[in-house]
C-alpha cells in the first residue's frame, strides 16, 4: 500500500475520504480494504481516478458498495465545506488586503456566490439524494418493504447535478490571466494551489457520482420497478 | 533554423530506450523544445486535455490499439500528429499522420521535420486573440444583465448569432459564467464598476 502513496501523495486524501488511517504500516491494499470493509474493486477504481485513469467498469461494483461510496462522498463534502472553502476564503481575504482594488473585491463576492451554490448542492446530496439511495438499497435487501411509492428518481438528481466546477475554473482564469498583481504574489500562489487542489478532488468526486453511483442507482430503480 | 519559437512536444513512446534517446537528441538542439513524455494512452489524452502541445510524436501502436487518428484529430483540433516508426504498421494509418520519423533518420532530418510542422502550425491556434468589436459589445450588454434575446434586439442580430459570439468570448477569455465575465470586463476596462459594488 505505501508504494502507491509515495507514487501519488493525493492518495492520502483518498484514504482520508475513505475514513482509513493515514499510517498504513506495511499493510497490503487487500489487508487495508478488508480491515475497513471496503471492496478492493471500489478502492482500486478510486485510486485509479486519483491517478487520472478513468477506468471504471460497471460490473466491478455491487449494491453492498453503496454504503462505502456514500460514506466516501459525504467525507468529501466535509473536506470541501469545512476545510478547503474556508481556506480559499481566507486567502482571498488576504489577497484583498495586499491587493486592494475593486476587482479583488469582486473576486471575493464571486467566491461567496460560489460557496452558496456549492453548499446548497452538497447539502441537497446529503439530505435528499443519499437518504433516497440508502432507502432503495434497504428495499432491495428486503430490510424495508418495497412498494412505498416514492416519486423521486435519480434522473431528477442528474438534472440537479449541475456543473459546480465552472465557477472554479473561471476564478482560476481571472487570477492567472487577468487580475493585475500587486503585493500579493505569495498569497495568490497559495490561493491558486488551493483552487487547483479542490478542483482536482472535485473532478474525481463528480466522476464517482456520474459513472459509478448513478448507474448503480439506476440499476436498483429498474430492478425495483420490476417487483 | 530561422524561427526560434518554442515548440511544445508530447512524446508518446512505450520504449524507455527510444524515448530517452529521442529526448537527448532534442536536448542537443538547445533549449527550444518543451517536452513532456508518456508511455500510457490514457495519460496521453489527459496531458493534451491539460494543455495542447504543438505536436504529438507518437508510436503508432497507441493509435492502432486504442482509437483512430481521425478521432484524435477531431478531439484535439490543431495538434500535429507525427508517427515515430520502427515497426510495421498499416500504411493507411501511417499515411494519415502529419509527418513520419523513421528510426534511422539522422538528427538533422528529425529536427527539420519538427521545424517544418511547427512552421505549418495552424495560426488560429496561436495565442489568444483579443475580442472583436462586436464581441465586446455583446460582452458589455451581457454583464449589464441582458438576456440573449435582448442583446439580439439591441444589436439587430439573431439570437443564434449572439450565442455564437458568447461561445467565442468564452473560448477567448476562458471564462464561462456571466459573473466571471463581469470581473473580466472590469479588469479590462470594458465596463465601468458602477452598479457592481
Amino acid at each position: 500500500m505505501q508504494e502507491i502513496i509515495f507514487q501519488n501523495h493525493y492518495i492520502l486524501l483518498m484514504l482520508e475520504h475513505f475514513g482509513i488511517s493515514l499510517v498504513v504500516y506495511d499493510k497490503t491494499i487487500k489487508e487495508l480494504c478488508d480491515e475497513n470493509q471496503i471492496s478492493t474493486g471500489v478502492f482500486l477504481a478510486f485510486a485509479n481516478l486519483y491517478n487520472g485513469v478513468k477506468y471504471t467498469p460497471e460490473h466491478d461494483y455491487d449494491y453492498d458498495d453503496l454504503q462505502t461510496i456514500i460514506r466516501y462522498l459525504k467525507n468529501c463534502h466535509v473536506y470541501y465545506l469545512k476545510e478547503k472553502c474556508p481556506k480559499i476564503e481566507h486567502y482571498i481575504r488576504l489577497m484583498c488586503e495586499q491587493n486592494d482594488q475593486p476587482e479583488t473585491q469582486m473576486v471575493k463576492s464571486f467566491f461567496k456566490d460560489y460557496l452558496n451554490e456549492i453548499t446548497e448542492h452538497l447539502n441537497y446530496e446529503d439530505e435528499i439524494v443519499f437518504p433516497y439511495i440508502i432507502d432503495l438499497y434497504q428495499k432491495i435487501k428486503g430490510q424495508v418493504t418495497a412498494g412505498t411509492d416514492n416519486n423521486y428518481s435519480v434522473t431528477e438528481y442528474k438534472e440537479h447535478h449541475n456543473d459546480i466546477e465552472e465557477k472554479l475554473n473561471d476564478i482560476k482564469n481571472i487570477l492567472i490571466r487577468y487580475l493585475p498583481q500587486k503585493e500579493d504574489p505569495v498569497i495568490r500562489r497559495k490561493l491558486l494551489f488551493s483552487l487547483f487542489e479542490m478542483e482536482s478532488d472535485l473532478n474525481v468526486h463528480s466522476h464517482i457520482e456520474d459513472s459509478i453511483l448513478i448507474p448503480l442507482v439506476e440499476k436498483m430503480e429498474r430492478q425495483l420497478q420490476q417487483i | 533554423m530561422t524561427s526560434r519559437k518554442i515548440i511544445r512536444i508530447l512524446l508518446a513512446e512505450p520504449s524507455p530506450i527510444i524515448a530517452e534517446g529521442f529526448c537527448s537528441l532534442l536536448n542537443r538542439e538547445g533549449n527550444r523544445f518543451y517536452v513532456s513524455r508518456t508511455d500510457d494512452y490514457e495519460e496521453l489524452k489527459r496531458i493534451i486535455h491539460g494543455g495542447k502541445p504543438d505536436m504529438v510524436i507518437i508510436n503508432p501502436v497507441f493509435i492502432q490499439n486504442n482509437t483512430t487518428l481521425a478521432e484524435l484529430k477531431q478531439e484535439f483540433h490543431g495538434v500535429k500528429w507525427i508517427g515515430l516508426v520502427y515497426a510495421y504498421f498499416d500504411p493507411k494509418l501511417l499515411s494519415r499522420m502529419d509527418a513520419l520519423i523513421q528510426i534511422n533518420d539522422t538528427p538533422g532530418d528529425i529536427i527539420s521535420i519538427l521545424q517544418k510542422q511547427a512552421d505549418a502550425h495552424n495560426p488560429e491556434e496561436e495565442a489568444q486573440p483579443s475580442l472583436t468589436e462586436r464581441e465586446t459589445e455583446v460582452l458589455k450588454l451581457l454583464v449589464a444583465g441582458h438576456s440573449n434575446k435582448e442583446i439580439a434586439d439591441r444589436l439587430s442580430i439573431s439570437t443564434h448569432t449572439v450565442i455564437t459570439h458568447r461561445k467565442n468570448i468564452t473560448q477567448k477569455t476562458g471564462i464561462k459564467t456571466v459573473s466571471g465575465l463581469t470581473i473580466y470586463a472590469v479588469v479590462k476596462h470594458i465596463t465601468s464598476l458602477e452598479g457592481y459594488k
